[in-house]
């Protein structure tokens, strides 16, 4: 071996013992700096699964309080009505306007009720109603077990052996998953209806294509694609609200940071799961991109 | 018997409590005393197993307790009667079924039965009148006094376990609550454990006093004891009861 190449051999080596090092030494300073964050942030995932799943598995196990069950039905569905017809009002009237203005320039105004139907149906309906789901709902969730949490109420059911997954979990992820789709239908109509009142009255189209051509679009595959989301939706929000809830720590400024995440981190999940569901969707439903 | 065998604890990066040892028994009347945020409350929650040590033995009844499950400290929980801070009562629910909650969720007795015997635990706590009110409704006295009914409400247990009973509250209701707690453990006799900053109220009712000071107990005693102590931090935290009691 000439000098040259054990000149070369030697930086090599020489290089890479200290590459090796310096990668040593940042992974301990890393970890030494953020272990409580990491710990922290496992332990969270850990829990979250935790009660995603507890809250599928307990769900039939005795006792069942179907009275807590039928009061969170109230609050999140009865009492949701009102403010989910009145956003999904004005949805349906400003996509309807956006609809009409642009394809009025394009000679294509009919389409109107055709296009504001596979939207609502499909995307916008569910997507909408998820979303004012989380602010009422979620929000309420969320604040509701925090404040329990911070007045000793969980610790309370907990000593004296009532699972607080039972008692105050399930029964809201039930009530979220079965008014979420209930709801999601009211504000499709709503939506539709709105829709229909500035194509009629401001677009001066006809009333009866605008509805003969969204009866078009109810086919099994808008219908299914727009009907199984809510579910979806209604079972992460309110998981995501009640472990948001769960984990309150820190007086009255760790509720308001407890409801802040659960609303965000809702948005943000029902959001992408919104793409991923829409994505899986069209594959197997068939529709060609 | 409830024995900590040098119990360490932390909240994220704080220390709370730092080798905490002591025996208690189930009859006797015990003050856990010290500054708000020294790990008194930790220790309650930890008998009761709503939170697991970081280092060390928690033995009730000769069960370790550290690293049972929820339903395996169903049976250590339920020797003991528990009255948090300020009631904990379900805010959803009025008086009769806040008191009525555990009858029905654990006894399963009949609606008449818990009815009846929902009227004679809130005459018994005197607050009888106030049977249909909301939670927000009532006074802070009225709270704890609820709070007693429904702990009361499943039956006798081996303590009870007062989380600073008299905290935020008059003299008069403050007077009222000690004098309740005293009555029940006469009447039920149980030994009962008070977490309290008030030594006041610990003179009043209790015969041991634990004091706790940054994560340590620094005095473990009796009346006698404590009055004669030469330890500082306690003798600062007991100037007034040292007071009322030379009055």
């Amino acid at each position: 071996m000439t000098i040259q190449k054990r000149r070369g051999l030697f930086l090599g080596v020489n290089f890479f013992l200290h590459s090796l090092n310096s990668f040593v030494l940042t992974y301990q300073w890393f970890t030494v700096k953020y272990e409580a964050e990491i710990k922290r942030m496992l332990y969270d995932i850990q829990n979250f699964y935790l009660i995603c799943i507890n809250s599928l598995v307990k769900i039939f196990k005795r006792p069942l309080y179907i009275n807590d069950i039928i009061e969170q039905m109230e609050y999140a569905g009865a009492s949701s009505v009102f403010i989910v017809s009145l956003v999904c009002l004005f949805v349906g009237m400003a996509l309807s306007l956006q609809l009409s203005a642009e394809l009025s320039s394009l000679g294509l105004k009919m389409y109107t009720g055709k296009i504001v139907g596979i939207a609502v149906i499909r995307e916008i309906g569910p997507l909408v109603t998820a979303l004012v789901f989380i602010g009422r709902v979620g929000a309420g969730q969320a604040a509701e077990i925090g404040s329990m949490i911070l007045g000793h109420q969980i610790d309370t059911l907990r000593v004296y052996g009532i699972d607080p997954i039972k008692k105050v979990v399930i029964p809201r992820v039930v009530a979220s998953v079965f008014m979420l789709p209930c709801l999601t239908i009211i504000g499709d109509l709503v939506c539709l209806f709105g829709g229909y009142y500035i194509a009629v009255f401001v677009s001066n189209q006809s009333g009866s294509f605008y509805w003969s051509s969204i009866i078009e679009e109810l086919t099994f595959e808008n219908v299914f694609s727009g009907s199984i989301k809510p579910f979806i939706f209604g079972y992460l929000i309110s998981c995501i609200s009640c472990f948001y809830g769960l984990t309150t720590r820190g007086g009255a400024k760790g509720l308001r940071t407890s409801t802040t995440k659960a609303v965000v981190t809702s948005i943000v999940v029902v959001i992408a799961m919104d793409f991923v569901l829409t994505r899986i969707l069209l594959y197997a439903l068939g529709f060609s991109l | 018997m409830i024995i900590f065998d040098d119990v360490w604890f932390s909240y994220g990066d704080r220390e709370v409590l730092k080798g905490v040892s002591f025996q208690a028994d189930f009859h006797e009347r015990i003050a856990v005393l010290g500054e708000s945020g020294g790990g008194k409350t930790t220790i309650l929650k930890l008998i009761l197993g709503l939170i697991s040590p970081d280092k060390g033995k928690i033995i009730i009844d000769g069960v370790n307790i550290n690293n049972l499950s929820e339903e395996e400290l169903i049976p250590i929980r339920r020797k003991f009667s528990i009255v948090f801070q300020e009631g904990a009562l379900f805010d959803s629910l009025p008086v009769k079924e806040n008191v009525a909650f555990l009858m029905r969720e654990i006894l399963r007795l009949p609606d008449e039965e818990i009815y009846l015997k929902v009227r004679e635990l809130l005459q018994r706590v005197g607050v009888s009148d106030a049977e249909e009110l909301m939670p927000e409704e009532l006074s802070g006295g009225m709270h704890r006094r609820v709070a007693i009914a429904r702990a009361l409400a499943i039956g006798k247990t081996k303590m009870f376990l007062y989380d600073e009973p008299t905290a935020g509250l008059d003299p008069v209701n403050s007077e009222r609550i000690v004098a309740l707690i005293r009555d029940l453990a006469e009447r039920e006799s149980i030994g009962f454990m008070i977490i309290t900053h008030v030594v006041y109220v610990a003179w009043q009712l209790c015969d041991r006093f634990i004091f706790l000071k940054d994560g340590q107990i620094i005095f473990d005693g009796d009346k006698r004891e404590l009055l004669s102590t030469n330890i500082q931090p306690v003798k600062d935290f007991i100037k007034e009861l040292l007071f009322r009691v030379s009055e």
